[in-house]
């Protein structure tokens, strides 16, 4: 990291990882970059949707067009981890994971927050903090724990014994790998992504870096979608388990 | 890279509110309209399909009652024809009939005329057979 540091001779190109702009509340500290841009990310969405529902039509034209096109997908996704009867209350929560890491990943690829200068630390996508993704995560397996426990009550620790209590620990283990897993894929997938271009930019200043910038759309894309339809799969999983499987195939 | 602070529930919270604040502004809604949507186009498929169906029930029906029509047509010029055909038989018999009566009656005239004239040819040979006994023999003879 301290190479990297030394590096820092161009204005165009700094690297800063761990250096964060911290807000002091009470005795609380948070990152403010973190929330400055998240903030951005969500004032986009709700713009988005008030400007696509605020004069629905029975034929959409336009953004409303556009969301819907988003809805329908997020819909899909939802419906195709989760089934046609269960789906439905879960559409926000999966749907919003998938906005949120979609458009903060991207608006972290897009947009030149390095314009921005701030006292400390340095405005990107949301997602290149672990805080954020932990969260994320770890509201996640709420949601899981949530859906099982509404399903079916206490038999929802049953899962855990179903076909042997020799997994047990692995079972246990599992939900403690799932956030983890989830958080790691995404933070680590979106930091190598900025860091990776932040490198070649370093080096190469000019279209050499494009193409790497191409692949972490790409790559932030799939990672937005891979978060929400894992979160799905894990609902899916609490909401079914091994008893309602066995009963199926009785 | 690894600090972990009240950055962390916050955004949760955050996240949370958002997607309420999502739920009421965009999931909700759209949601409706698309369903409405949906419910329009089935309605409306539905509603075609009837009328579809009805409007073929209506073309058979019509395709049968022209075929009836055309039946009765034809039934109607066959029995004209059949008819046209027995009065002009009939004329023609009565007219052949006709033909014969007057054909009889002419031939009764002559059968007459030639009666009368034998007849009024036999007087005048009797009359002239006397003329000519009277001349040869004379008066007294007789």
């Amino acid at each position: 990291m301290e190479m990297l540091d030394n590096l820092n001779f161009l204005p165009l190109a700094k690297l800063e990882v761990g250096h964060h702009l911290y807000w002091q509340i009470g005795n609380l500290k948070i990152h403010g970059q973190v929330f400055l841009t998240s903030w951005f990310v969500i004032g986009l969405l709700l713009i988005a949707s008030l400007a696509a529902t605020r004069n629905s039509q029975r034929i959409p034209t336009g953004i409303q067009n556009f969301m819907e096109y988003a809805l329908e997908f997020i819909r899909d996704l939802a419906k195709n981890q989760l089934g046609e009867k269960e789906y439905r209350p879960w559409v926000p929560f999966i749907g919003t994971l998938f906005l949120f890491i979609f458009v903060s990943n991207w608006s972290g690829a897009l947009i030149p927050w390095k314009l921005i200068h701030l006292p400390e630390g340095e405005l990107a996508a949301p997602t290149n903090d672990i805080n954020t993704t932990v969260a994320l995560a770890l509201l996640t397996s709420l949601a899981y724990f949530y859906a099982g426990f509404r399903k079916k009550g206490l038999g929802y620790f049953a899962k855990y014994i179903q076909p042997t209590p020799i997994l047990l620990p692995i079972a246990i283990l599992e939900d403690f790998t799932k956030p983890l897993s989830l958080s790691f894929r995404l933070f680590g997938n979106i930091l190598a992504d900025e860091l990776v271009v932040a490198v070649l930019v370093l080096l190469v200043p000019l279209f050499v870096p494009l193409p790497v910038m191409a692949l972490g759309l790409f790559t932030s894309a799939i990672q937005a979608l891979v978060f929400a339809t894992l979160a799905a799969a894990y609902i899916h999983e609490a909401l079914e388990g091994h008893g309602d499987e066995h009963e199926e195939h009785s | 890279m690894f600090d972990f602070d009240a950055t962390l529930p916050l955004m949760a919270v955050q996240f949370l509110v958002l997607a309420a604040l999502l739920n009421a502004v965009f999931y909700k809604p759209l949601t409706k309209v698309i369903e409405e949507r949906d419910q329009y186009i089935r309605t409306n498929e539905s509603e075609a399909k009837e009328r579809l169906s009805k409007a073929e029930q209506l073309a058979t029906q019509y395709e049968l009652q022209l075929a009836d029509a055309r039946r009765q047509s034809q039934a109607a010029i066959a029995s004209a024809q059949a008819e046209a055909q027995k009065l002009a038989s009939q004329r023609i018999a009565e007219a052949q009939k006709e033909a014969q009566i007057q054909r009889e009656q002419a031939q009764q005239e002559i059968e007459q005329q030639k009666q009368s004239a034998l007849r009024s040819l036999e007087q005048q040979v009797d009359a002239l057979s006397r003329q000519i006994l009277e001349k040869l023999l004379g008066t007294a003879a007789v």
